[in-house]
């Protein structure tokens, strides 16, 4: 299912075990990041994925297991950290500076100074596109901008690992697709992008790979369709919108024509290979059992399908 | 590294309206307002408000009333109705400082006078008392020298002919020319310690407990910036870097002490244009005093905030802080008011070793020799602070 494992990764974590007292949280983790590769990590909440990017942002050694950046420990080595930049969920800036005084206070605070610090605040604004609003202060711009300030005072230093967590949670469309453009332009830099994100949309869109995290263990991992192919080989999903209130009878007949119902109330789906054709029959078939049928919909599977297929795999 | 915060803090502040006035204007006009309270409470400018009643009806006893309400020192008023019970009422519901009442003929044997008092306003009845008799003497001096032969005469026996012709001859001269009365020695001399200095002790006293005070308000709200950092995510992003938050603290520390220099330069230049306190006269020891007193109040705020975990946590804990040392220390109240040991438990305060750090070199002239003492303490406190900032943010790593 996985790629091949290029050489020098620029992130790896192998076998990564930790726990909060009882509780255990990782798993056995492995994780291998490449330079101009985007990943990203998917999970429920309690997963263990913030605790894994808190693993590899150095704040603490697992129980187990080992973290390395660019071949170093990024807990035991603080030069590893170098070259590491971190995006957290939350807009990491001071709000009553603008953006080129946020990103001239971090690049300092990331060692950077003189002509090196001015050449990298300008060239994070640039590829954030965000240099026409140097002059603004933080606490005016939308929360797109925002967004992509948040990513720029990331890579002030250069860093060949850009951790974000969910990027692009709270904005519209075109602020999402932007900050989508700024992550494709710093993989074609070279630089390797993990993704901690709930949006499946933005990781089939966005990621070479991605991952799953559930429960402190990695359960899939691959290219998006990769994945998906696997999962679901070429059958389609079908979808039939019904009443909510169906009586039981017509609940067992739509059982019997292997349906379930998921995701909401009403909605009856199943997967298969014609998918069309098994629309068209699954229509009559209703209506001569006297169910009103809303909506039919014939949709390929996506990584939610997958998402909640290994969700309730793991369900103990 | 630790500049960088120093300017992120900066223009932060000078960013935000509300902020600046009250780290820049409120100090100065807090001190404004005490200094011009206990200057008073302390000193020699303090006019009671006497409510006045003349019971007695006589000629003298009127001649006593219009001496009381002529007197500038006093602001003496005649009760309405003039009785006892309106006196007594008015000094009881805090409308008169006190209350004087002319009793009896102040030329016959006895007491003529009667003053009221709240028991809760110790001063209140001894100054009344100096300042009446001192309303008499420059007034109605006769009254005096009548009331001074009446106390003789067990001693001295009754005056011949002569001598009363000659008192009455003395009483009519004084009626008429009060400042003729003869100059008599009075039993305690004063001398004003200090000088030209008179006052500046208070001066230098409230600008030193509202410098302190101010400091450490200011100190808290910029210590506490390191809670909303934790929660922005700015110290996530920091910690994930090669420095972490070390020069973070240590550029809030050097903020904070700039602050307080600043907040100090607001409230000192005030004294100095407005009550002439001498500072710039002792310029480099208040430069020192100040850094000290800033270190300390900026490396206590940020070992505060080191100790929680939220910001309502920290503006808790701060307010409880900052208003039990303002208190035992002698911000709110002159200290040699308070009881010995709460005086004694000042010395566990920064604010005592501030206030007196600053009397001493601006009202006692004390230099480096004297002084050490105090800026020792208050280095300690605010490296202690500092340092217990820095190992808790080593901690937050984790």
């Amino acid at each position: 299912m996985s790629l091949p494992a290029p050489a020098d990764p620029v992130l790896e974590v192998a076998g990564a075990v930790h726990a909060y007292g009882a509780r255990q949280v990782l798993r056995g983790v492995d994780l291998r990041l490449c330079a101009g590769e985007i990943y990203a990590l998917l999970g429920p909440n309690g997963a263990g994925k913030t605790t894994l990017a808190r693993a590899i942002c150095g704040r603490f050694e697992p129980d187990d297991g080992t973290v390395r950046i660019d071949g170093r420990n990024p807990y035991r080595d603080r030069h590893a950290r170098t070259a590491l930049g971190l995006a957290p969920q939350s807009v990491a800036l001071y709000p009553q500076l603008t953006v080129a005084e946020n990103l001239e206070a971090f690049g300092r605070l990331a060692g950077l100074k003189g002509p090196a610090l001015r050449a990298a605040v300008q060239e994070a604004m640039e590829v954030t596109r965000t240099d026409e609003r140097a002059g603004a202060l933080v606490r005016t711009l939308s929360g797109g901008l925002q967004r992509r300030v948040n990513i720029a005072a990331a890579i002030l230093a250069h860093p060949k690992l850009l951790v974000l967590d969910e990027p692009t949670v709270g904005v519209d469309l075109a602020a999402r697709e932007a900050v989508a453009d700024v992550l494709r332009r710093l993989k074609a830099r070279g630089v390797a992008v993990l993704i901690i994100t709930h949006d499946l949309d933005e990781a089939a869109e966005l990621a070479d790979r991605v991952g799953f995290l559930i429960r402190g263990r990695k359960v899939a991992e691959g290219t998006p369709a990769e994945l998906i192919a696997e999962a679901f080989d070429d059958r389609m999903e079908v979808q039939a919108d019904v009443s909510p209130d169906l009586p039981a009878d017509a609940r067992a007949r739509l059982h019997d024509a292997g349906l379930t119902e998921g995701g909401r109330p009403g909605a009856w789906s199943c997967f298969a290979t014609d998918g069309y054709a098994r629309a068209a029959s699954l229509d009559s078939q209703l209506k001569a059992a006297g169910v009103a049928v809303r909506e039919i919909h014939v949709r390929r599977p996506s990584l939610e399908h997958l998402f909640e297929r290994l969700i309730a795999e793991d369900a103990p | 590294m630790s500049l960088a915060m120093l300017k992120v803090m900066a223009l932060s502040l000078w960013r935000d309206r509300a902020a600046l006035v009250m780290a820049f204007l409120l100090p100065p006009l807090v001190f404004l307002i005490f200094s011009a309270v206990f200057a008073g409470a302390t000193g020699e400018s303090v006019r009671l408000k006497v409510a006045l009643a003349d019971l007695a009806h006589t000629a003298t006893s009127a001649r006593l009333q219009k001496a009381l309400l002529a007197d500038k020192d006093l602001r003496a008023e005649i009760a309405k109705p003039s009785t006892l019970a309106e006196v007594r009422e008015e000094v009881r519901s805090g409308r008169a400082d006190a209350g004087l009442i002319i009793q009896g003929d102040p030329d016959q044997p006895g007491s003529p006078l009667l003053i009221l008092s709240d028991p809760s306003r110790a001063v209140a009845a001894p100054l009344t008392e100096a300042r009446g008799r001192e309303a008499i003497s420059k007034a109605a001096p006769d009254i005096l020298l009548a009331r001074q032969i009446q106390d003789l005469k067990p001693a001295l026996g009754e005056l011949t002919a002569g001598q009363r012709a000659n008192v009455t001859l003395a009483e009519d001269q004084l009626i008429q020319d009060p400042a003729s009365a003869p100059k008599i020695a009075p039993l305690f001399a004063r001398e004003d310690v200090g000088g030209a200095k008179k006052g500046t002790g208070t001066i230098a006293y409230y600008a030193g407990a509202v410098m302190i005070l101010f400091s450490l308000f200011a100190a808290m709200n910029g210590a506490l910036t390191l809670i909303d950092e934790r929660r922005s995510g700015v110290a996530d992003r920091l910690l994930a870097g090669r420095a972490g938050m070390g020069p973070v603290v240590t550029g809030k520390f050097l903020y904070l002490i700039v602050l307080a220099g600043a907040q100090a330069t607001a409230i000192f230049a005030t004294a100095q244009f407005v009550y002439d306190a001498p500072v710039i006269e002792h310029f480099w020891l208040w430069l020192v005093t100040t850094l000290c007193a800033g270190a300390c109040s900026g490396g206590l705020a940020l070992a505060l905030v080191a100790l929680c975990r939220t910001r309502e946590q920290g503006q808790m804990l701060s307010t409880f802080v900052i208003l039990i040392l303002a208190a035992i220390g002698g911000s709110m109240i002159p200290r040699f008011l308070m009881p010995p040991w709460l005086q004694a438990l000042g010395w566990f305060t920064p604010h005592a070793w501030v206030i007196d750090a600053y009397q001493g070199l601006l009202w006692r002239d004390e230099g480096p020799g004297e002084l050490y003492k105090a800026w020792l303490v208050l280095a300690l406190i605010g490296g202690a602070g500092f340092a217990l900032a820095q190992a808790a943010a080593r901690r937050t790593r984790v």
